[in-house]
C-alpha cells in the first residue's frame, strides 16, 4: 500500500473542501482522480504533496505521514503540478542540478537518465535557457523530465494531457507504463476521459469535496450499469443525478 | 474612445498623484529645494563670469535643446489585453489614439517652455539675443516637439512599412537640423523648418493612417516600457508592487556560482545566490547602496563619522536583503523538495554573511585610503565584523523564524 488516504477532511481555509474523503494508490498502480473543475482534485494532491494540512484524518505514504518525518515522506514523491512553475532566475541546466540536490541524488546516474529524458522531449539542446524563453508545452515537459529524474515511489502528476503535444503525451504514458513496471505508484489527475479509460488502472471520482465512487472500470460499470460502458458516460450520469 | 482614454487617464493620473506624494514628502522637498537653490547660485555665477562671444556657445544650445526635444514620450496608456479586447475597433483606436498625443503634448511642450526659459539668460549673455529672438526659438521648440510627437503617433500605424520614422536617428537629425537653423542663421528659420516638417508629417499621416494596421505588439511593448521607467523612479523613493525585475545572464558569475558544491546541503544556496545574483531587483539593491556608501565614505573623515557611516550601510543592505528568504514561498517545489526547513534557512544565513562580508569589506577599504589613519581604519574592522556576525547569524534566523511562524 504505497498512498493511503484516510478520512480527510481539508481545504485552505477553515470551511473544508474535503469533506471526509477516503482512498489508496498501490504500489505499481495509475489511479485516476476524476473530477469537475472545483471538485476538490487539487486540494487533494495539495494535501498529498504537504502543502495543506488535514483538518482530520491521515495520509500515509509506505508507512511514514508527514508529521512523523517530513524528509522521509517527501524523498518518496515526484510532483508534476498542473501549471509548470520554475524558477526565473535559473537555467534547464539548473533546475535539473537542484532537483538533483534537492533528492541528494547521485550525479552522474542523475545526468544519465536526465540526458535520455532531454532527449524524449526534445529539449537536450536548451539546456542554457531561462525559462521565459520556453514556451508554455516546453515549461510542462521541463516539469515531466525534473520528476521523472528521481526515483520516487509516488508520481503526482495534476492534469498532464493538456498542452502537451500529441508526441510528448505518448511519451509521457510510456514514462509513466515503465516507473510503474518498477514499482513506482502514480496518482493522475485529468479531464481527458477517454485516454484516462485506456491507461488507469482504477479511478477515484470526486464530487463536491467527496469520493463519490472508486474502483477499477469493470466494478464501477457494474456499480452504474444503467449508466453506460465508458468513463465518460459513467462519470456524466453520476454527476447528472447531482444536478436534478 | 476618447472616452475610454479619458477613464484610463483618469486613472494613471490618480495612481501617479499617489506615488508623488509619496515621493515628495517634506524632507525630500527640503533637500530638493536646496538642491534647486544651489543650482541656480551655481548657474548665475558661471553666467557673470561670461563676457559674450564665446564660440562655443551655441553648440551647448544646440546640445541642450536637442536633448531636450527628446523628453516627454507618447503616452498611449495601451494595454497588453487591448490587442485582443480592442482588435475589433481598430479604426475607432484613432481617436483614442489622437487623445493619447494630445495629452502627451501637455508635459512634453512644458518641458520645451520652461527649457528655453531657463535657458534664455544664457543666450542673452552669449548671444545678445533679445526677447523676440527667444520667444521665436521657442515657438520653433515647440513646433519641432509637436513634430517628434507626431513621428510617434504615425509609428503605431504601420504605414511605414518595417521602417520607422520615430528612429531616434531621424528624430535627433531633425532636432539637429531644426535647431541649428535657429541658432547660427535666424530663429524664423527653424520656425519656419519646425512647421513645415509638422505639416509634412501631419499630411502623410492623414492620407495613409485609414488603410493601415496598428502595430499593437510593438506599441504595448513600448508602454510597458515607458510605465517600468516611472515605476523604476518611483522605486527609489518607495516600494511599488508592479516591478518585479528583470534577470540577466552574468555569465561572468559562473566562475563564483561554481564554488558552490553540489551537495543535498547545499541546495538552497546553489538557487539563493542564482537568484539573488540573476535578478536585479536585490543584486541592483546591493550594489547600488554599496557604491553610494564607498562615494560618501571616500568624502567623509573623522574618527566616528566613517564607522557609523560604514555600519549604517551594512545594516541596510542586510536588513533590506531579508524579504529574499520568501522570495521562493510561491513555487511549490519549495515546500515540495525533501531539503529541511532549517537548512534552507542555514543556506540564506551563509549567503547573507557572505554578501555583508564583502560589502563590509569593500567599504572598508575606502575608509582606510580616505581616511590613512589607523584608529578609524581598525574601529571600523572591529565593528563591521561585529555587525555582520550579528545581523547574518544572529538576527537574521531569529527574525525569519519569527515570520515563518507568523505565516503559518
Amino acid at each position: 500500500m504505497a498512498l493511503e488516504v484516510s478520512h480527510v477532511v481539508g481545504g485552505y481555509s477553515q470551511i473544508p473542501v474535503l469533506k471526509d474523503i477516503s482512498f489508496d494508490v498501490k504500489d505499481g498502480e495509475l489511479v485516476g482522480l476524476i473530477g469537475l473543475n472545483g471538485a476538490g482534485k487539487s486540494t487533494t494532491i495539495n494535501h498529498v504533496i504537504g502543502l495543506l494540512t488535514p483538518h482530520q484524518g491521515t495520509i500515509t505514504l509506505n508507512g511514514v505521514t508527514i508529521d512523523q518525518d517530513s524528509q522521509a515522506y517527501k524523498q518518496q514523491i515526484a510532483y508534476i503540478p498542473e501549471t509548470p512553475v520554475l524558477y526565473q532566475e535559473l537555467t534547464l541546466r539548473e533546475h535539473l542540478e537542484v532537483t538533483m540536490m534537492a533528492y541528494d541524488l547521485d550525479h552522474e546516474k542523475a545526468w544519465a537518465t536526465a540526458h535520455k529524458l532531454l532527449k524524449t522531449f526534445r529539449l537536450d539542446n536548451k539546456l542554457d535557457w531561462f525559462p521565459a524563453n520556453f514556451s508554455k508545452g516546453m515549461k510542462q515537459k521541463v516539469m515531466i523530465v525534473c520528476a521523472f529524474l528521481t526515483p520516487a515511489k509516488l508520481f503526482i502528476i495534476d492534469e498532464p494531457f493538456l498542452g502537451l503535444d500529441p508526441l510528448a503525451v505518448n511519451d509521457l504514458l510510456n514514462l509513466i507504463e515503465e516507473r510503474k513496471r518498477q514499482g513506482a505508484s502514480i496518482l493522475m489527475s485529468t479531464h481527458v476521459l477517454d485516454t484516462a479509460q485506456r491507461y488507469c488502472d482504477r479511478f477515484v471520482l470526486l464530487h463536491d469535496g467527496q469520493v463519490k465512487t472508486e474502483g477499477t472500470l469493470s466494478e464501477l460499470q457494474a456499480a452504474l450499469p444503467e449508466a453506460g460502458e465508458s468513463l465518460n458516460d459513467i462519470y456524466l450520469s453520476m454527476t447528472k443525478v447531482d444536478r436534478s | 474612445m476618447t472616452g475610454l482614454f479619458k477613464t484610463r487617464l483618469q486613472r494613471h493620473l490618480r495612481e501617479m498623484a499617489k506615488y508623488l506624494r509619496l515621493v515628495f514628502n517634506d524632507f525630500f522637498v527640503f533637500a530638493l529645494l536646496f538642491f534647486l537653490g544651489g543650482l541656480g547660485l551655481g548657474y548665475s555665477n558661471v553666467l557673470k563670469q561670461l563676457h559674450g562671444h564665446e564660440w562655443w556657445a551655441p553648440l551647448v544650445a544646440l546640445l541642450v535643446l536637442t536633448i531636450v526635444a527628446q523628453i516627454g514620450r507618447l503616452a498611449t496608456l495601451i494595454e497588453d489585453a487591448d490587442r485582443v479586447f480592442l482588435l475589433p475597433k481598430e479604426r475607432a483606436m484613432h481617436a483614442y489614439l489622437v487623445a493619447a498625443r494630445r495629452y502627451s503634448q501637455v508635459i512634453a511642450q512644458a518641458t520645451q517652455v520652461i527649457a528655453i526659459f531657463l535657458l534664455s539668460p544664457f543666450l542673452a549673455v552669449t548671444l545678445g539675443w533679445s526677447v523676440t529672438p527667444v520667444l521665436l526659438l521657442l515657438v520653433a521648440q515647440v513646433a519641432l516637439k509637436d513634430a517628434l510627437l507626431r513621428m510617434d503617433l504615425a509609428s503605431a500605424y504601420q504605414v511605414t512599412g518595417q521602417a520607422r520614422m520615430n528612429r531616434w536617428p531621424i528624430k535627433w537629425a531633425l532636432s539637429l537640423l531644426v535647431l541649428a537653423c535657429g541658432l547660427w542663421i535666424t530663429p524664423l528659420v527653424a520656425v519656419i523648418l519646425a512647421i513645415v516638417a509638422d505639416i509634412a508629417v501631419a499630411v502623410w499621416f492623414q492620407q495613409h493612417w485609414q488603410t493601415q494596421q496598428i502595430r499593437w505588439r510593438e506599441q504595448i511593448k513600448i508602454e510597458d516600457n515607458r510605465m517600468l521607467g516611472i515605476y523604476r523612479f518611483f522605486n527609489m523613493f518607495t516600494e511599488v508592487p508592479m516591478l518585479s525585475g528583470t534577470i540577466k545572464r552574468r555569465r561572468y558569475l559562473d566562475g563564483i556560482f561554481h564554488l558552490i558544491k553540489p551537495t543535498h546541503e547545499q541546495t538552497y544556496l546553489y538557487l539563493f545566490s542564482r537568484g539573488m545574483a540573476r535578478g536585479t531587483e536585490f543584486s541592483g539593491l546591493i550594489v547600488r547602496l554599496t557604491v553610494i556608501g564607498m562615494l560618501l565614505l571616500y568624502f567623509i573623515r573623522g574618527e566616528w563619522l566613517p564607522v557609523i557611516l560604514a555600519a549604517l550601510f551594512i545594516y541596510l543592505i542586510g536588513f533590506q536583503l531579508l524579504p529574499f528568504f520568501h522570495q521562493y514561498d510561491d513555487i511549490v517545489f519549495t515546500h515540495v523538495y525533501p531539503v529541511a526547513a532549517a537548512q534552507r534557512l542555514k543556506s540564506f544565513v551563509t549567503l547573507m554573511t557572505l554578501i555583508l562580508s564583502v560589502t563590509a569589506v569593500l567599504l572598508w577599504i575606502v575608509v582606510v585610503l580616505a581616511n590613512q589613519q589607523l584608529l578609524p581604519a581598525v574601529v571600523t574592522l572591529i565593528v563591521e565584523a561585529l555587525e555582520v556576525w550579528y545581523l547574518a547569524r544572529i538576527y537574521t534566523p531569529q527574525r525569519l523564524k519569527r515570520s515563518a511562524e507568523n505565516r503559518a
